[in-house]
Formats: C-alpha cells, sequence, structure tokens
C-alpha cells in the first residue's frame, strides 16, 4: 500500500508491505535503524519514536497505519554536526551504558520535554516506565533529563570520572 | 515480518457491518493494536483480514449528557479518557483505571474497548466499568444490541460478540455520575505490569459495587449492593464471585488475601 509521511522533518512517499510494523518500516525501508527492537511486542520500549507528538511502541504498529503520520525518531536529534541539548545530557551524565535502550529513553524523555519544560521527578519517572534499561539502574538518565531541563543541581553524591 | 494478511481501513460504520459480514470468522479488528499486533507477532492467530476501525468517524469521541450518561466510542484510547474533562467530573474511576494500564506508549494506543474485547481475566478497564455498571452497544449489518457488561464476558479472552458485530461504544450509566470510588492494583513492579489482583468500586447513593480483576476466569463484580452495605457484607459478596487460581504470578491464597484487604483500604474511601 502506498503510504505518506513524515520522519524528523522530512516527507517520504513508499510503498509499505501491509504486514510490516512500522519499526521495522523504518528500519529497511527509509533506512533508519536508531530505532531498536528488542522485545518486539510492547514491553520493552526500545522501539520508541513520538507519533504526532505521541510516544508509541513501533513494534506495535502497522506501517500502513503512520499513512499520514508525524515521525520523529532519534535521527532527528543531533543537527548540524551536533548532538541535542537532551544526547549531551545523556553523555555527560552517564546516562547510557550498552546504549541499547538510549534511543526509547530519550524519545520518550523528548515527547515529555516538548510538553513539560521542567518536568519533576516523578514525571521522569512516569515517562520511561515503559522503557527498560539493564545497566544503568535508572538514575542517571533521570539526572540527564533533569540537567537538559536545567533543573540538575552541581553533583552531589557520586562522584563520576 | 508477520505472517500474510489483507490490510482493510473502512471509513464509514455501513461499510465496516459489509466487511465484517463479508469477511467473518476470517477477519481481526484492529483498534489500537497493542494485543493483536503481539498476538501476530507470536503467531498465534492467523487472520486473512485486519479491518482498521480508527478511520471511522462515528467510533470516536467520548460524549456525556445527564439522561444517558457516557458514552465512550471504540476508538478511544486511555489517554483520551484520562485527559477527558467529563470523565475527570463525573467518572474519575475510569481515569484513574486507564492510567494504571501498561506504559504511556501503550496508553497513548491502547482502546477501551480493545481492553473489554481482549477481554483477559485481569482487564483493567473491565474491573472498574463493570464497577460503575456499564454496558457494551454491539453493531452488525443485522442491527444494534446492549448488553449489560457483566453479561458481555465469558470466558478467558471470550465475550458474546459474534464474528459479524463490533462493538461500537461503551455506555457508562448517568445515575453512576459523581460516585465515590476507589481501585488497587497488585503488581510486581511500579511500572507497567499486568494485575495479580485488582479492585475496583465505586458507591452513590443508591448503589454500592466492586469490580475485581485476576481472580476469575474474566473480570467479575458484585450485585448490586446496599449503598449501606458493611465492608463484612461486602467482603462476603466479592467472594461469591471470585475463584481465584495458582499461576505462575501468584498464589490462590494470596490472590484471596489481597483482595479482602483491597476490599478493607477502598471501603472507608467511599464515604
Ligand atoms: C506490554 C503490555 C502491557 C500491558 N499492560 C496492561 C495492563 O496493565 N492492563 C490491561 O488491562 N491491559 C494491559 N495490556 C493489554 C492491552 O494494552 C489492552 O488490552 C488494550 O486496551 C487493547 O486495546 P487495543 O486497542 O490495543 O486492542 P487491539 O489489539 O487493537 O484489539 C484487541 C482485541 O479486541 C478486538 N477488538 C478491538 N476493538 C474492537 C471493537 N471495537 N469491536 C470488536 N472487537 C474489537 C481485536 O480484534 C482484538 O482481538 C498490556 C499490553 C502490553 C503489550
Ligand atoms: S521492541 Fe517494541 S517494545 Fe520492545
Amino acid at each position: 500500500m502506498k503510504i505518506k509521511l513524515t520522519v524528523n522533518g522530512k516527507k517520504y512517499q513508499r510503498d509499505a508491505s501491509e504486514t510490516k510494523n512500522l519499526l521495522h518500516f523504518l528500519r529497511e525501508d527509509i533506512g533508519l535503524t536508531g530505532t531498536k527492537e528488542g522485545c518486539g511486542a510492547g514491553e520493552c520500549g526500545a522501539c520508541t519514536v513520538v507519533m504526532n507528538g505521541k510516544t508509541v511502541n513501533s513494534c506495535l504498529i502497522l506501517a500502513v497505519e503512520a499513512d499520514g503520520c508525524d515521525i520523529q525518531t532519534i535521527e532527528g536529534e543531533a543537527k548540524d554536526g551536533k548532538l541535542s541539548k537532551l544526547q549531551q545530557a545523556f553523555h555527560k551524565n552517564h546516562a547510557v551504558q550498552c546504549g541499547f535502550c538510549t534511543p526509547g529513553m530519550i524519545m520518550s524523555t523528548r515527547a515529555l520535554l516538548q510538553t513539560t519544560a521542567k518536568p519533576s521527578v516523578e514525571q521522569i519517572k512516569e515517562a520511561i516506565e515503559g522503557n527498560f534499561c539493564r545497566c544503568t539502574g535508572y538514575q542517571q538518565i533521570i539526572e540527564a533529563v533533569q540537567d537538559a531541563s536545567g533543573q540538575l543541581k552541581k553533583k552531589e553524591g557520586l562522584k563520576r570520572a | 515480518m508477520l505472517q500474510e494478511f489483507n490490510y482493510l481501513a473502512p471509513k464509514s460504520k455501513n461499510e465496516l457491518y459489509t466487511l465484517l459480514k463479508k469477511h467473518a470468522g476470517k477477519s481481526r479488528i484492529l483498534a489500537g493494536g497493542t494485543d493483536i499486533l503481539v498476538e501476530l507477532h507470536n503467531h498465534w492467530i492467523a487472520p486473512a483480514n485486519l479491518i482498521d476501525i480508527k478511520k471511522i468517524k462515528e467510533l470516536q469521541g467520548i460524549t456525556f449528557n445527564d439522561s444517558e450518561g457516557l458514552s465512550i466510542g471504540a476508538t478511544t484510547v486511555c489517554i483520551d479518557l484520562i485527559n477527558d474533562k467529563n470523565v475527570k467530573q463525573y467518572y474519575p474511576l475510569l481515569a484513574d483505571a486507564a492510567g494504571r494500564i501498561g506504559s504511556p506508549q501503550l496508553r497513548n494506543r491502547a482502546t477501551i474497548a480493545g481492553n473489554l474485547c481482549t477481554a483477559s481475566p485481569c482487564a483493567d478497564m473491565g474491573c472498574s466499568l463493570l464497577a460503575l455498571g456499564a454496558s457494551v452497544e454491539l453493531g452488525s449489518a443485522d442491527g444494534v444490541r446492549v448488553i449489560p457488561l457483566k453479561d458481555f464476558f465469558t470466558g478467558p479472552k471470550k465475550t458474546q460478540i459474534k464474528p459479524h458485530e463490533v462493538l461500537q461504544r461503551i455506555i457508562v450509566p448517568a445515575e453512576m455520575a459523581g460516585a465515590k470510588y476507589g481501585m488497587r492494583k497488585l503488581k510486581r513492579i511500579k511500572g507497567h505490569d499486568i494485575a495479580l489482583v485488582s479492585v475496583a468500586m465505586a458507591r452513590t447513593k443508591s448503589v454500592m459495587r466492586a469490580g475485581i480483576g485476576s481472580c476469575a476466569p474474566t473480570p467479575v463484580v458484585t450485585g448490586d449492593l446496599s449503598p449501606k452495605a458493611t465492608v463484612a457484607t461486602v467482603i462476603s459478596a466479592v467472594e461469591k464471585v471470585v475463584s481465584p487460581i495458582d499461576d505462575v504470578r501468584a498464589s490462590r491464597e494470596y490472590r484471596l488475601f489481597m483482595t479482602r484487604d483491597f476490599v478493607e483500604k477502598i471501603y472507608p474511601e467511599l464515604f
């Protein structure tokens, strides 16, 4: 089926297989492999993208359902050779270890920051409820989002290299 | 790649009725897809046709009026319910329940009607809508019928819905507007997880009910209890309708214990 959609501000027109999910469509048909597949079944959040302003699991959506939609993926973050402020905050606060969950984490927190400029810790935790990270223990991710929204006080506690 | 199927996206209710009749038994309705895409992914089902109902305007939206009550269109997703001002004002139990489903990503896609049609024993919208005495409107080329939600569920993943029917909307009676309410959901982790036990209770000047999830083959509800019923009466009414099993997630005894505990905790919140 012919579909039109916007990904990271760029318009695409493709003949999408009806049986392909949006995740595989983005990776294979558009060539944007930043979005990851963990479970393929809505559990892990690695495949999170922002669709019409809302986070979704791209593994649970057919590509043809995204016809006419506006999609944001991790590839939309860095611009003009520079990481986004949110990406920089993830880097600076050691919110990344293996990095597999990171694209999903960034998209979930990106959607949060789009509606809430200064989210509380509770709001940050809720926003990443559907994103599993098996390395960091989440604390650094929460701090990264606080930092990106200008809310992180000078590092107390753990001294990090 | 998922197995082969045709994707159909009717734009009106009549078009949907025709497709459902034509492909009865060989098609599945696609709403938010959060259950059905998992089933397709795991090769548990192999429908020849997937009929997407999200483009049908007549199935969209939430409305409220004093005579009928609240009407929740089939394509309404959890986040719509959570943000709806009538729901917030008159049926806050529903926003509470919808907020307990899955993760933000799921709440942005999962429909309330889909939650009922999947008919999982743990369906969070099941126990809350049962406590509010909701009904469901089923439509097809043969006509429209409205049945009480308590008669809708017939077994785990089984409902009264026929292959050529669609659940068009959910109706929550006007008498339940402003009901006092409380809900508890027991899960292994804070964050997204399905219920080991869930209890939702609602009370107005004329009735009190408790809906229970994950404690019987379907979500279940007590009969209409007096709004003055004691906590002991409510517990014994609950014990009559539940029949929990041992499974990988919890034992029968733990479920019974927590059901009673939740009723005791919610009860004072209803006064
Ligand atoms: C990781 C994960 C966590 C979850 N957590 C929870 C949870 O905490 N609590 C909970 O209750 N559920 C949970 N769920 C289940 C799921 O999200 C819900 O059941 C959801 O509400 C289903 O709605 P949907 O629109 O996505 O349905 P779909 O997947 O589109 O459809 C579900 C089923 O209902 C049928 N159907 C849908 N709409 C209609 C209609 N209008 N008429 C007739 N048939 C219809 C479909 O054919 C299909 O069989 C979870 C799911 C996942 C993947
Ligand atoms: S890959 Fe989509 S949620 Fe895990």
